[in-house]
C-alpha cells in the first residue's frame, strides 16, 4: 500500500507542471490576440478612462511576469474574471462555467458509457473470431468511425433521426431525455472504435498467454476461459486509455454541442468566440484542461491500484 | 532451416538500412506494395491530392463568384451541377474541390512545422541526454498530456482566424508525439554499433545525428507524418466548422458543412457531399499509416495512439 501512496504523491506532483502551463497558455492567449490585450477584456465601447482601470487593475502596466503572477493570485481565490460579451455583460465567468459545466459533463459521462458498452463487447467478439468476415466487419466499423470527424456523424445523425425519420429531437435545447441521445451517440461513437480496437488487440495478447492454454487443456468450457479469465486481464489497458479518452471528449464535446446546440461549455466556448467574449473563452478553456489533466490522473491512481506492477514502473 | 545465402541477404539487408536511405525507402515501397490498406490508402491520397493540384486548371465552376444569380440558388445535383448549389448559389462540386486544395494545404504545412520541431527537439533530446534531455522531455510531455484540439483551439481562437494562423495552431498542439517517437529511436539507435564506429572515426555530433540516426527513423516518421496528416484535416476542418479555421469565401469542408446544417431539409447535397470527400480524404492517409505501420512493425498491430 506504500508504494501506492508514494506513486499517486509521484503523479499529483507530475501533474503540477501541466496545471501551470494549462494557465499559462490560457494567459498567452491575451498576448497572442491582435492588438492591445486590455482590449480583449474590456467591456464593447469601454471608455478610455475605464481601459485604463482595467489596465491597472490587472496590472497590464507592469512587466510580463508580474502580470502573469496577478492573474495566477486571482486564479488561486477563484477569480476568473467577468464576461464581456453582450448578453452577459458583467457577470463573472465562473458562475457562468458552474452553469453550464453539469449539462457538458452529463453529455460526456453517457458517451463514455456508450463508448465502452459498444467497444469492449465488440473487441471480444472480434478477438473470439480473427480474422473472419464477422471480425473484418468490426475492424472496417472502427476504421471509419475513427476517421469521422464528430461534426460530420453528428450532421448525419441529425439527417438519419431527426429529419427523415423524425424520432428523435435534434437540439439540444429542447429538453427531456431524448435530446441527449444524438449528442451522447455522436461524442460516443468514435472512441468506440479506439476501445474496439484496444479490447481486440488486448484480448489477442492475453488469450496467447500459457494460463489460457492450461486452462483449455484442462478442459474448462471456452465461455468461462473467455468471460471469466481472459476478459478480466484484457480489459486493463482499456482502463488506462480512459484518460486519453477524456482528452478527445473535452475536444469532441466542444464540436459536438456546436452542432446540436447543446448548452454545456462547448457551446459556452464557441459563442464567446463569436461573441469576441475573450474572458470566457480563457477560463472555459482552462476550466476543461483542468478536467483533463484531473481525468488522466484518476485514470492512473485505478490504473496503479488495480494492476500491482504499474506502481514500481 | 534457411538457406545460408539467404540468411547472409537478410544481414547485408539489415546492414545496409542502417546506412542508405534509398536501400530503406525501395524496402518500404516493396513491402507496402503488398499490403491492400497501403495501396487503397495510396490510391486515395493520389485521387485527393490529384484534384487539390489540378483545381485551378480543371473546368469547374467558380468557387467563389462575385456574382451570384439568385436562380442558382439551393439547385439539386444535375449533370450541369454534380454536387448541387448551395445556398448563395456557388456549385457545391467545385467548392468541394477547391475545399481539398485548402485542407490539403493546411494539413500538410502543419505536419511539416510539427515533424522538423519535433524531429529537431526529439533528436537532440535523445541524443545528448543528461539536462539537455530532462529540459527537453518534460517540455514534451507537457504538450502531449496537453489535449491537442482544445490547445488548437486556444491558439486560433486568440491569433485570429487565417491559414497560417491555423497551420501554427495544429503544429503546436501536434509536434510533440513526433518529438516523442524521435527521441525514443535516438535513444536506442544511438547505442548501435555502427553509431559507436562512426564516432570513432572522428565523425561529429551533427553528422551522426541527422546522416545515422535521423536515416533509420524514416518508418515510424511516414506512419507518424501520414496518420497526422489525417488528423491535421480532421482538426482543421473541426476549427473551420467552429469558425475559428478557415474564412469564407475562401472553402473549407468543415464551414461548408457548419452553413449546410439548417438546409438539411430541403438541401441536404450542401452540406453531405463535402462531409463525403472529407471522411474519404481522412480515411485514405489513416489507412495508409496504418496499413504502413502493419508491414514495418508487427508487433504495434491494431494499437494506435
Amino acid at each position: 500500500m506504500a508504494d501506492l501512496v508514494a506513486y499517486v504523491i509521484r503523479k499529483i506532483l507530475l501533474a503540477i507542471p501541466v496545471i501551470i502551463l494549462a494557465t499559462f497558455i490560457v494567459f498567452l492567449m491575451l498576448y497572442l490576440t491582435p492588438g492591445d490585450p486590455v482590449i480583449a477584456i474590456a467591456p464593447p465601447h469601454a471608455s478610455v478612462d475605464e481601459i485604463q482601470k482595467l489596465r491597472v487593475k490587472y496590472g497590464f502596466d507592469q512587466p510580463f511576469i508580474v502580470q502573469y503572477g496577478k492573474f495566477l493570485w486571482r486564479l488561486m481565490h477563484g477569480d476568473l474574471g467577468t464576461s464581456v460579451g453582450r448578453a452577459t455583460l458583467n457577470l463573472n465567468v465562473g458562475d457562468l462555467i458552474v452553469q453550464r459545466l453539469p449539462r457538458t459533463l452529463e453529455l460526456m459521462a453517457i458517451g463514455l458509457a456508450i463508448s465502452y458498452s459498444l467497444g469492449i463487447p465488440l473487441g471480444i467478439f472480434s478477438a473470439r473470431r480473427q480474422n473472419s468476415w464477422g471480425d473484418r466487419s468490426v475492424m472496417v466499423f472502427t476504421l471509419v468511425a475513427y476517421a469521422m470527424p464528430s461534426f460530420w456523424l453528428g450532421i448525419l445523425l441529425m439527417l438519419l433521426f431527426a429529419v427523415y425519420l423524425g424520432w428523435l429531437p435534434a437540439e439540444g435545447t429542447v429538453g427531456g431525455y431524448g435530446s441527449i441521445a444524438l449528442p451522447a451517440i455522436t461524442l460516443g461513437v468514435g472512441n468506440a472504435a479506439l476501445t474496439t480496437r484496444m479490447m481486440r488487440s488486448s484480448m489477442l495478447e492475453v488469450t496467447r498467454q500459457d494460463y489460457i492454454t492450461q486452462l483449455r487443456s484442462r478442459g474448462l468450457p471456452e465461455r468461462e476461459i473467455i468471460y471469466k479469465h481472459a476478459v478480466k486481464n484484457a480489459i486493463l489497458p482499456v482502463i488506462t486509455v480512459i484518460g486519453l479518452d477524456i482528452g478527445w471528449f473535452v475536444g469532441g464535446a466542444v464540436v459536438v454541442e456546436t452542432v446540436f446546440a447543446w448548452p454545456g461549455l462547448g457551446m459556452l466556448i464557441t459563442t464567446s468566440i463569436s461573441n469576441h467574449d475573450f474572458p470566457v473563452v480563457q477560463g472555459c478553456i482552462l476550466i476543461l484542461a483542468l478536467f483533463v489533466v484531473f481525468g488522466n490522473l484518476m485514470a492512473d491512481i485505478l490504473y496503479a491500484y488495480v494492476d500491482p506492477r504499474v506502481r514500481l514502473g | 532451416m534457411m538457406h545460408p545465402r539467404k540468411s547472409l541477404n537478410d544481414k547485408l539487408k539489415t546492414w545496409q538500412m542502417a546506412g542508405g536511405v534509398k536501400q530503406m525507402i525501395a524496402d518500404i515501397l516493396e513491402r507496402g506494395g503488398r499490403n491492400k490498406m497501403v495501396i487503397i490508402g495510396f490510391s486515395i491520397i493520389i485521387v485527393m491530392v490529384a484534384l487539390a493540384v489540378l483545381a485551378p486548371v480543371l473546368p469547374l465552376a467558380d468557387p467563389t463568384p462575385r456574382q451570384l444569380d439568385p436562380a442558382d440558388q439551393t439547385l439539386s445535383p444535375s449533370s450541369h451541377h454534380w454536387f448541387g448549389t448551395d445556398e448563395l448559389g456557388r456549385d457545391v462540386f467545385s467548392r468541394v474541390i477547391w475545399g481539398a486544395r485548402v485542407s490539403l494545404t493546411v494539413a500538410t504545412m502543419a505536419i511539416l512545422v510539427s515533424l522538423i520541431i519535433g524531429v529537431v527537439l526529439g533528436l537532440t533530446a535523445g541524443y545528448f541526454g543528461g539536462v539537455v534531455d530532462y529540459i527537453i522531455a518534460g517540455t514534451i510531455d507537457l504538450f502531449w498530456t496537453f489535449p491537442a484540439f482544445l490547445l488548437a483551439l486556444a491558439f486560433a481562437a486568440a491569433l485570429g482566424p487565417s491559414l497560417s494562423n491555423v497551420i501554427l495552431a495544429i503544429s503546436i498542439s501536434y509536434w510533440a508525439g513526433f518529438a516523442r517517437l524521435m527521441r525514443g529511436q535516438a535513444l536506442t539507435v544511438r547505442e548501435r554499433l555502427f553509431v559507436e564506429a562512426s564516432r570513432a572515426l572522428g565523425a561529429k555530433n551533427g553528422r551522426i545525428m541527422f546522416t545515422h540516426i535521423l536515416p533509420n527513423c524514416i518508418a515510424p516518421l511516414i506512419v507518424w507524418a501520414s496518420v497526422g496528416v489525417a488528423d491535421a484535416i480532421t482538426i482543421e476542418s473541426s476549427l473551420s466548422f467552429l469558425g475559428v479555421g478557415t474564412q469564407p469565401p475562401t472553402p473549407s469542408w468543415g464551414y461548408m458543412l457548419y452553413r449546410g446544417i439548417p438546409y438539411l431539409e430541403e438541401a441536404p447535397w450542401i452540406a453531405t457531399f463535402p462531409g463525403m470527400i472529407l471522411l474519404f480524404t481522412i480515411l485514405g492517409f489513416n489507412l495508409f499509416g496504418d496499413g504502413l505501420r502493419d508491414v514495418l512493425d508487427p508487433r504495434m498491430k491494431g494499437l494506435r495512439r
